[in-house]
């Protein structure tokens, strides 16, 4: 399993380079530190140039998201994410033009998927390309486009926002005590249940205890090998009060919780509380196999609701916030996107604007009722129009606020694989509990120690 | 080779030709040189510039930092247990699917050779599966063999055969073969059309002759089809081969690579683009393109030699 590098005594020697400086890359970093400190104060120069009495730039906040300068943006801004198959980003994108009046404002679609977003964002990073001022990140990249120096460091942005933001859903924009990004939207996996079959879940026991009862009250997840499955694991591994990382980034996976977790869900499989058909399910057959109406709990994201809606199963089920574990509490994982500037953008002080505009209260309203998705503004859940259009807002709110973010390390897609990999390995009967745990652990370490 | 080429037919051929021969050799490889050129730019190029990436590591933590390791990223890959995996399982995936697509192939193209009425558009059609976006295909099968809602497992339930239960996608072996039957329902039909030209050069001649000697159809097809045909079989194995030794689309969308379907290419595409781990993952591009590299030397040694022969057989 160690698609990740097993760790040379080299690379030991290296591995505080993340923190530290080491003494072969002495010269290279003081280079890139000196360029740094000139890229800031040239952008300074540029912003308080532009921005009229602007706060000027102190040399010691390196390419740095300036609040005041929104006030004086003019120009073409674009903005650069995967498929809009809400319509939200072109729909902000058009209300943010009409609204601001000085700044035209632009959707560019540069991936058909999630995957296929970020190659094309990356590349366009690494090429220090002009072409985007603004890119959509999904929250688990963060850290990754942070470590790397592309992205604006938007710190005193998201500080002035704060009070309007789901705290959090900013967290996830959060690598090193400094944000760099500012939450657009946000999402929470939900339950979805069969009111006729079923009762609401309170706790995961009663869920699995209930879906085992008869063929037909079954649960449906997300058990493919990929994102999703980790997802659906740190889903009930934090409601046991387990973690991957602690809060100094020390690997805790190896722990009683992820033995607990992992023993249920193999138990689950063997009991008939999830068919076994679910190793093979992503977010949209979990989906399809549910409208079959032969299942009592699906774990889905809240898209799917208006999905539902439309099939003979509309008025049947209900939806529940993830249930806690028992003896625990509720919990969940965060997902959602993120507006993060690009470090190479030519019109910063617009897209401080764009921000701003998108993080308003009254527009998070729309994102809920126009796009169906879930707003980073609390308000907005109790808002009489949008509990019209999403009458579950109350429970995808709990879902949200319940959640945490997944694990923030710049090489969290190594973390992820290490995670999903080793719990298929448990659920397909492949490998062990403790074998798995084991060698999460193991892998996560390795990944952590990556030059 | 390069000695040969200084001096050709050494020892066995007169002064007077061998003179003219170097002259004429020496004008080959001036008007040769142009595409010779533009072929080390768009071919050796980017994979000399693989290499080098190859033997270096890119900080994933600090921009633009990296360091030489030599061969450390190949030590590593060819140490762990991936690249061997992924190996047996690649090649397992080319044998299984290039041996039954040649045997389905060559029946398909007998049929599409006989003379029937529509013959044109039916050669249109049986193309269409090779005309669609595997991605597409992909999902299109992933649908199939859905448990529950799939068209395959309900069939197969609905008519009481085994399978129907199972959950292939999910299960090792059954995963495989899955991919297997995608990859022949795919590319059959292009295995076909490369064998049905090799059918259409065989001189109609030689059949009249067989059948005089009293030949009957079988003898026929076993001493002079597929001895004329083997040149265009071969040819067809070895794109087909190349192809499914750099299988990615197909176990990417199906399964991600679990229960014994993660492919080379899929390793390596992990590597450079899901971790951005670019030494690592040029290391395991480069072990990919040695490998099809080896296995095509393999293939044109032989099959190189016979359709020499076949040529010369001609003359």
């Amino acid at each position: 399993m160690d698609l990740i590098r097993r760790s040379s005594a080299f690379q030991e020697d290296t591995a505080p380079l993340a923190t530290g400086t080491a003494p072969g890359a002495g010269n290279q970093r003081r280079a890139r530190t000196a360029a740094a400190v000139a890229a800031a104060v040239a952008v300074g120069l540029l912003l308080s140039g532009c921005g009229g009495g602007a706060a000027p730039q102190g040399a010691d906040q390196p390419a740095a998201a300036d609040p005041a300068s929104a006030d004086s943006a003019a120009g073409n801004l674009t903005v650069c994410g995967g498929k809009d198959a809400s319509g939200i980003y072109k729909g902000t994108t058009e209300a943010f033009t009409a609204a601001n009046g000085k700044v035209t404002a632009k959707y560019t679609e540069i991936g058909a998927t999630t995957d296929e977003a970020r190659t094309q964002a990356v590349q366009r990073l690494e090429g220090k390309s002009t072409e985007c001022d603004i890119f959509l990140t999904d929250v688990i990249w963060t850290s990754e486009f942070a470590s790397q120096g592309w992205l604006l460091d938007q710190t005193k942005l998201v500080e002035a926002n704060k009070e309007r933001l789901i705290p959090s859903t900013v967290e996830t924009t959060k690598y090193e005590d400094k944000y760099w990004a500012s939450p657009f939207f946000t999402n929470a996996g939900l339950i979805y249940y069969q009111k006729d079959k079923v009762a609401k879940p309170e706790t995961w026991q009663q869920l699995y205890s209930e879906a085992a009862r008869a063929p037909g009250n079954s649960f449906v997840y997300q058990g493919k090998q990929y994102e999703g499955l980790t997802v659906n694991f740190l889903e009930m591994l934090y409601s046991a009060g387990g973690e991957v990382l602690d809060d100094k980034g020390e690997v805790r996976i190896d722990s009683p919780e992820s033995r607990k977790v992992l023993d249920f869900m193999v138990k689950g499989l063997k009991e008939g509380s999830a068919d076994r058909a679910v190793l093979t399910y992503n977010e949209d057959p979990a989906r399809l196999a549910y409208e079959s109406g032969n299942f009592g709990y699906q774990r889905n994201w809240p898209h799917v609701y208006r999905l539902l809606n439309a099939t003979p199963l509309a008025g049947t089920f209900g939806v529940a916030p993830l249930p806690a574990w028992e003896g625990g509490k509720a919990s969940g994982v965060l997902g959602g996107w993120n507006l993060a500037i690009s470090a190479h953008s030519t019109n910063k002080a617009a897209a401080v604007a764009f921000i701003n505009f998108a993080t308003t209260p009254d527009w998070q309203k729309h994102v809920a009722m126009d796009f169906s998705q879930a707003p980073v503004n609390e308000d907005a859940y109790s808002d009489a129009g949008v509990l019209a259009k999403m009458p579950f807002a109350t429970e995808l709110l709990a879902s949200v606020k319940g959640a945490k973010p997944r694990p923030i390390s710049p090489v969290y897609p190594q973390i992820s694989q290490a995670i999903y990999k080793n719990v298929y390995a448990v659920l397909s009967g492949t490998a062990s509990t403790e074998d798995a745990v084991k060698a999460m652990a193991g892998e996560i370490k390795a990944a952590k120690a990556s030059f | 080779m390069a000695v040969k080429f200084l001096s050709p037919g050494s020892g066995v051929s007169g002064r007077g030709v061998n003179g003219r021969d170097r002259a004429e050799r020496r004008l080959a490889v001036r008007m040769a040189a142009p595409s010779l050129v533009l072929m080390a730019l768009v071919a050796a190029v980017p994979i000399g510039y693989a290499l080098w990436l190859s033997l270096n590591q890119y900080s994933v933590r600090t921009a633009g930092l990296s360091r030489f390791v030599g061969l450390e990223n190949y030590v590593s890959a060819l140490t762990g247990p991936h690249w061997w995996a992924a190996f047996g399982q690649t090649f397992l995936f080319a044998g299984l699917s290039v041996s039954l697509e040649l045997v389905l192939g060559t029946a398909m193209a007998l049929l599409l050779n006989l003379a029937f009425r529509g013959r044109a558009l039916l050669r249109t059609v049986v193309l269409l599966p090779y005309a669609v976006v595997t991605v597409v295909s992909a999902i299109t099968w992933e649908t199939m063999f859905q448990p529950n809602l799939g068209l395959v497992t309900n069939v197969l339930s609905m008519l009481g055969l085994p399978g129907g239960d199972v959950v292939w996608l999910g299960e090792r072996g059954y995963a495989m073969a899955v991919i297997v039957l995608a990859d022949i329902w795919k590319t059959t039909p292009f295995a076909a059309l490369i064998i049905l030209a090799g059918l259409q050069v065989i001189p109609a001649e030689t059949y009249e002759a067989a059948e005089l000697d009293g030949a009957s159809k079988w003898q026929a097809f076993i001493g002079i089809t597929l001895p004329l045909l083997r040149p265009a079989i071969v040819l067809a194995a070895i794109f087909r081969t190349m192809d499914a030794l750099r299988v990615f689309d197909l176990p990417f969308v199906l399964t991600r690579g679990a229960n014994g379907t993660e492919s080379m290419s899929m390793l390596a595409y992990t590597q450079l683009r899901e971790n951005r781990l670019v030494g690592e993952g040029s290391a395991l591009s480069i072990l990919t393109f040695l490998t099809v590299m080896a296995v095509s030397v393999v293939y044109i040694r032989f099959a190189g030699g016979n359709i020499r022969d076949v040529a010369k057989e001609e003359q």
